[in-house]
This record gives C-alpha cells, sequence and structure tokens, in this order.
C-alpha cells in the first residue's frame, strides 16, 4: 500500500509537470504573423467538406501573404492558421474552440465546417469578445440569437431551394405544385427544410411526402419508393454531400421519375463528375459559381480562382471552398479599416463590411448573415459523357435555360 | 491498520486539494479538466456493470444524454416556453437573469439524476435477463435507439440541436463559467467516489461479483441476483445523469446524436477508459480516464486526421499487452504491493513443473 500511494505521488506529479510544460501560449500577433484559429472536420462525417473550406482558407492565406500582407499601422502582417481537426462533432469542436482562445492565445476565429458546430462554438467565442468570421454555417438560427461577434459571408440555409419551388410553381403555370422532401436531421438541413415549408405556404403548395434522413446517410430508398408511388412535382433533399450523392445513386438505380429534383451540396460532392449522365437536370443550390462576374484584386474573378484552385488542389473549387476564401478577404478588409489588433474595433471595422469579392458582395446584416448576395442555382447538363454546372437562376447570371421536366428514365439515353 | 487509514488520508486530502486548487494553477486547462471529472465520473460508475458485474454495458449513454436533455429542458422549461426557446428561426429571444439560470441548472441537475435512475430501472428489468454479449448488443442498441427518437422530437429541438442557456451576461467575469462547471463536476466526481469507495467495502460489491463470476452459483446461494443487477445499474444511472447534465451545460449545444446519445464516443470512450485502467478495481477507472485524456489532448493535435487510427492502435495494445488493464497489469508485477501473499515454495515448485 504504501509503494502504492508513492506510485501514485509520482504519478500526479507528473501530470502537473506535463501540464505545466504545455501551457506555453501563442500570442494574437506574433512578428509579423497574426495568428488565427480555427476548428476544422478534417475526419468524420463532415471530412470532405472541412478539407474543401480548409483548402479554401490555405489558398487565401497564401495568396493574401504572396501578395503584401495585411497592412496595419504602416505595418506588413501576414496570415497564420492553428488548425485543429473537430472530428465533425460539435461537442469537441466547442472543446477546441476554447483551446484555440485559452490555451492557444487565438483572438480571431475562422468558423468551421457545418451549422451544427458553428452553434456549438459561437457561445465559445461569444463568451471570450472574439472576432469570428465563419463561411459554413448557414443555419437561421444562428442568425436570431443576438450574437455581437459572428459574422457569417454566407445567404442563411433558409435561402437555400425557396427560390427553387417559386421556379417550380411558375413551370406549372402558376398553380400549387405537390411537393416530396427528405432531409437529414442536421441543423443545417432542417433550416432548408423550413425554407421550403415556407415557400410552399406562400404559393399554397402541398407537402406530400416530409422525411427526416439519418446522419450517417447512405440509404433513402424507401423515401424514393414512395416517390414512385406518389408522383409528386419536385422532390427536394438536403443531407450535405452524402445525401447528394445517395439521392443520385439511389434514384438512377430506382428509376424514379420525378419532373424536377431539387438539392444541396452537389458541387461539393462532384456530382457532375461522379456520376456524369444519371446527375443530368439536377437542380441544386449554390452559394457560388465561378462564372459569376464579382471581381477583386486578390483571386481576379470566378474563373480564375477556378483555374487556381485547380492547380493548387487538383479539383474544381465547390462553393465551400470559395466562401472560405472569401472569409479571409473579410478579415484582412476589417484588419486595414480598423488599423489595429484590438478585437473590439476589429469587430467594430466587420460589422461596417461593404465590400465585393470575387465570390461575391458581402455586407453584414444585424445578427451577423451576409445580406448583400443571392443565392444562385444550377442544374447539371450534359453534353455526350462530359457534364457541367450551368447557371439558371436568377436570371441576371443564368447562362442557360432551365430545363424542365425532367425526361423519363426511359426515354434517357 | 491505522497507518493505512493515515496514508489514504493523506492521498484523498492531497487529492482534493490538488483538485480544488487545479482551476486557479492551471487556469487555461478548466474546460479540459471539467471534461476529465466528467469523464473518470463515466468510467467508474461504467465499471459498476463491466467490472463489478460483468454486464458490458454500452447502455450508461443513455442516462447519460437523457440527463443532458432533461437538464437543459428543465432549465428552460422553469422559465419560459420550451417550444419557443427550441423553434429554429424563432425570432424572440429569451434570457436567463443570474438567479434563474443557477435555479434551472439545480433543479435541472436533480431531475437529471432522478428520471435516469428510474429510467434505468425499468429498462433493467426488462433486458437485465439477458447474459453477455446479448445484453452488450441490447444496450447498444439503446443507445443509437435513443438518439434517433430524440432527433424527431420537436419540442427539444429534434435535428435542430438544442441550445442550452447561456452563461448570465450580469456575470462579466469570463472565468466565471468554466470555475463553475469545474467545481461542479469536480463536486459531482467527488460525490460518486466516496459512493464508489463505499460499495467497495459492502456486501454489495461482493454480491456484484458474484454475479461476475458465475451468477447460476450466486442465484443457488439463495441471492437475488435480479434485484441486485437492477440496482447497480441503477446507481450508474443516477452519475451518469448527472454528468450529462454538467456536460450540456457546458458544451452549451446539444445535439441528439454527436453530443447527448454520443455512444460512438462518450459511449465507447468509457468502456475504453475503465478497461485502460483495468476494470473491476477502485482506481484502475480513474488512472485509465486521466491517461486516456491526456493521450488524447496531449497527442490528438499533432496527428491531425489520423487520431482515430492511434486510437485503434491503442485499443490493441490495451486489448493485447494488458487485457487486465494497467491496474491488473502492476498486480500481476508487484502482487505483494496489492497484499497477496505469494508462497515463494509454491511459486519455485510451479517454474519448477514447467
Amino acid at each position: 500500500m504504501n509503494k502504492l500511494v508513492k506510485l501514485f505521488t509520482i504519478f500526479i506529479s507528473a501530470i502537473t509537470l506535463t501540464i505545466a510544460s504545455i501551457s506555453s501560449s501563442f500570442a494574437k500577433v506574433e512578428g509579423e504573423y497574426i495568428v488565427l484559429g480555427s476548428a476544422i472536420s478534417l475526419t468524420g462525417k463532415y471530412s470532405s467538406n472541412g478539407v474543401h473550406t480548409q483548402n479554401g482558407y490555405n489558398m487565401a492565406v497564401d495568396r493574401i501573404n504572396k501578395m503584401g500582407g495585411v497592412n496595419v499601422g504602416g505595418k506588413s502582417y501576414k496570415f497564420e492558421i492553428i488548425y485543429y481537426d473537430d472530428e465533425s462533432n460539435p461537442k469537441r469542436a466547442a472543446q477546441l474552440a476554447e483551446r484555440l482562445i485559452k490555451q492557444d492565445g487565438v483572438h480571431y476565429m475562422l468558423g468551421p465546417y457545418s451549422s451544427g458546430l458553428t452553434k456549438a462554438i459561437a457561445p465559445v467565442t461569444e463568451k471570450y469578445k472574439i472576432p469570428m468570421v465563419e463561411a459554413n454555417g448557414a443555419s437561421r438560427s444562428l442568425f436570431t440569437k443576438g450574437y455581437k461577434y459572428l459574422f457569417a459571408v454566407l445567404s442563411p440555409a433558409n435561402q437555400y431551394l425557396e427560390v427553387a419551388i417559386d421556379l417550380a410553381v411558375e413551370k406549372n403555370g402558376g398553380k400549387p405544385v405537390r411537393i416530396a422532401q427528405a432531409f437529414e436531421q442536421d441543423a443545417f438541413s432542417q433550416d432548408v427544410r423550413l425554407g421550403i415549408l415556407d415557400a410552399a405556404k406562400r404559393t399554397g403548395s402541398e407537402i406530400i411526402i416530409d422525411d427526416k434522413l439519418p446522419k450517417e446517410l447512405n440509404d433513402m430508398a424507401a423515401t424514393l419508393a414512395k416517390v414512385k408511388a406518389t408522383k409528386p412535382d419536385v422532390l427536394v433533399v438536403s443531407g450535405h454531400t452524402k445525401g447528394a450523392l445517395t439521392a443520385i445513386r439511389q434514384i438512377s438505380e430506382m428509376k424514379v421519375d420525378v419532373p424536377m429534383l431539387a438539392m444541396t451540396h452537389c458541387d461539393a460532392a462532384k456530382l457532375s463528375k461522379q456520376h456524369g449522365k444519371n446527375s443530368e437536370y439536377a437542380l441544386c443550390a449554390s452559394q457560388w459559381h465561378k462564372n459569376l462576374s464579382y471581381k477583386d484584386k486578390f483571386f481576379g474573378g470566378g474563373k480564375k480562382y477556378d483555374k487556381d484552385f485547380k492547380k493548387e488542389f487538383g479539383y474544381a473549387p465547390p462553393y465551400q471552398s470559395a466562401e472560405s476564401s472569401a472569409a479571409l478577404l473579410v478579415f484582412k478588409d476589417a484588419f486595414e479599416r480598423a488599423n489595429s489588433f484590438d478585437r473590439d474595433k476589429v469587430r467594430d471595422a466587420l460589422k461596417t463590411t461593404d465590400m465585393q469579392t470575387f465570390y461575391g458582395n458581402i455586407k453584414f446584416g444585424p445578427g451577423g448573415q451576409n445580406v448583400a448576395k443571392p443565392m444562385i442555382l444550377f442544374q447539371v447538363r450534359c453534353k455526350g459523357d462530359s457534364c457541367e454546372n450551368k447557371v439558371v437562376a436568377p436570371t441576371k447570371w443564368a447562362s442557360d435555360k432551365f430545363y424542365h421536366p425532367i425526361p423519363k428514365w426511359s426515354e434517357r439515353s | 491498520m491505522n497507518a493505512i487509514k493515515q496514508k489514504d488520508l493523506i492521498l484523498y486530502s492531497g487529492l482534493i486539494i490538488l483538485g480544488l486548487v487545479a482551476p486557479f494553477l492551471f487556469s487555461a486547462f478548466k474546460v479540459q479538466l471539467t471534461y476529465l471529472c466528467v469523464l473518470i465520473v463515466l468510467a467508474m460508475t461504467w465499471n459498476l456493470q463491466g467490472g463489478e458485474m460483468g454486464y458490458n454495458s454500452f447502455g450508461n449513454i443513455l442516462f447519460y444524454g437523457l440527463g443532458m436533455y432533461l437538464t437543459a429542458s428543465v432549465q428552460v422549461g422553469m422559465f419560459f416556453p420550451l417550444a419557443e426557446w427550441t423553434e429554429s428561426g424563432g425570432e424572440k429571444t429569451f434570457v436567463h437573469t443570474t438567479a434563474q439560470y443557477f435555479q434551472g441548472i439545480g433543479v435541472g441537475l436533480l431531475v437529471a439524476a432522478i428520471v435516469p435512475t428510474i429510467v434505468a430501472g425499468a429498462i433493467g428489468y426488462a433486458i437485465l435477463g439477458l447474459r453477455g454479449h446479448y445484453f452488450a448488443i441490447c444496450t447498444l442498441g439503446l443507445g443509437i435507439a435513443a438518439g434517433e427518437i430524440a432527433g424527431g422530437i420537436e419540442i427539444i429541438g429534434a435535428g435542430q440541436g438544442f441550445t442550452t442557456p447561456p452563461f448570465p451576461a450580469e456575470i462579466v467575469d469570463p472565468e466565471a463559467r468554466g470555475q463553475f462547471f469545474y467545481f461542479l463536476s469536480f463536486l459531482v466526481l467527488v460525490l460518486a467516489f466516496v459512493f464508489v469507495k463505499y460499495i467497495y467495502g459492502s456486501r454489495f460489491r461482493l454480491i456484484l461479483n458474484a454475479i461476475r463470476d458465475n451468477e447460476d452459483k450466486a442465484e443457488a446461494m439463495g441471492i437475488q441476483t435480479m434485484k441486485y443487477k437492477i440496482v447497480g445499474w441503477m446507481c450508474s444511472a443516477f452519475f451518469c445523469g448527472l454528468a450529462g447534465g454538467i456536460m450540456g451545460g457546458l458544451i452549451g449545444y446539444i445535439d441528439s446524436t454527436d453530443v447527448a446519445f454520443d455512444g460512438r464516443e462518450m459511449g465507447v470512450f468509457m468502456v475504453l477508459m475503465a478497461i485502460l485502467g483495468g476494470k473491476g478495481t477502485l482506481w484502475g477507472p480513474v488512472i485509465g480516464a486521466t491517461l486516456f485524456h491526456f493521450f488524447k489532448e496531449g497527442l490528438w493535435t499533432f496527428i491531425l486526421g489520423w487520431q482515430y487510427v492511434a486510437l485503434g492502435v491503442l485499443i490493441v495494445v490495451i486489448v493485447v499487452y494488458f487485457p487486465e488493464g494497467l491496474m491488473g497489469w502492476l498486480r500481476e508485477k508487484y502482487p505483494d504491493r496489492f497484499g497477496e501473499v505469494i508462497d515463494e515454495k509454491d511459486r519455485k515448485a510451479q517454474v519448477e513443473i514447467k
């Protein structure tokens, strides 16, 4: 027993020493670096979108640092990001935010991927009064909590597919449509659902199927069987990347005929590449598309961003990457206008942001959401075997006509 | 006997003092320390079934998640309409006053301790007749089912998740929240430890051990095994509920499958920690949880993206080299320090036979 006590004492003191030795902390601005922190999903169910986000951040950091960095007080600073892996888990994300702020001394945060994780981190950044520019938390409830340090460069989630319902009604000769919908059980997709409910109410449309999909999403055959039986006018599916992939895979396998298919995350899922012709005619909500004519001096326009991104990372940038890059442009702009590293001054500068980036116009509303940028819809169209995303709405940006209704599988070659 | 008691006293008072000053000493690590307390509570109470009773339960996460939702719901529901709070896109903002916040969490934790205990009794009555793998699989289903069900109940936020009340804004000190949750979790840890220690010295533990070693024999001896199994599980549920309630408040956001009924992480971790330290011992789960937490916090950020691979390797190493856990390994190496007397002659005789 005696020895055991000794052993234990040694054990405890070893732990104490370890903690004491690792509690060295970074400063918010270290030498010529402005240190930003971000918890990002590198593993778990959001890992592919987490990587899109990280690539977007990294691309912008490189670009800004190469092109002169951030000028504050007559001195040029460079961006640096500390990343942690939040494992797609809100619990972990909240803990890591705390760690970034308290142990790594980060004073400015970049958002994680997905609304759920942003919801978990926002209370922490709010508590420590840390400005956070986030690019991937679109849930409407993020902007009604009265957060003062949260800024989102993207349009809220409920706006994603509302337009699609309007479009369906328009194609139906202004008459209400019958909607079938299936949404993943997570904060973002459920918000997209709320948007559809609003649109349905507004247009008097009827929702005939309203299914919930599990989080680890890889099967929605039950919903599709119902769709086959009830023949709705529109099928709406949202469940991040996996939702988009599952929907297309099973719709083509089960030969489900539906006049209109509206989804989210088609570009992140690389649908047109992975599923080619099977994904043709899918209508997708997107925050950004390379064909839009927005411009800035760092990335040029959307097409140039697309090209540079492909060169750097080997795939076409989904909007998740573009909006993430934009987040850093916003930070740079705010630092320079604040001309200070004082957190509250930077926050005030962020609040008055009004700028154009290659990704779109950015101006924050009272809740912190971007109010200056509309959502767009694109449709997957194929020529021979190569498929591409063509912008079809709003008309200002449309490069192609919206193809409606989707031909039946029996008529498709 | 007295001398040992005195040493124990020094050890325990040392640990309590360490626990009390830790949040001030390592101010930046308060949240991690709170997690540590909660993890130890979970591992220690899991050990009551898995270690002492021989019933490997993956279902304790059910009580943890239940406690989390209950605490938050009570805390909100006592003062505001719960449905409006959780309604996403709701335009109204509700703010708890300082008094409301603490009253709410107090009552909430009480409910979070009692209800899961009752639920454990009811479920235990139904499924504790299963043994071995059947029980393990059945409890695994419990956690998953609870997550899916909670994800469909609108009033607690469904798939949107449930944002728990923010810490009262009137308390301006940003450290206060961390300290509050740390001391709360430390209190629960001390309670749980005292309770488990008490059980270790009681007849109840012997009965649990008897059930583990041979349930049929135990029953033949006249022990009403079912009754004891249920009571054992209820004890765990009580502390799991409390732990969940604290974690809900600390994290600030409850998601049905990722935070509350998080069988994939917390549910597995509590088993892993108990096994790592050595199940069936008092200190095993404590040491296991501590080591595991340090491994996780210290190493994981250095191997970004590979941490689950590392965790897998850790599990393999534990199972292959320390099947009885660290305490079991130590016990085998230094049996005399655990009060086991070895007959040297007998040992030598055995070696010669080999």
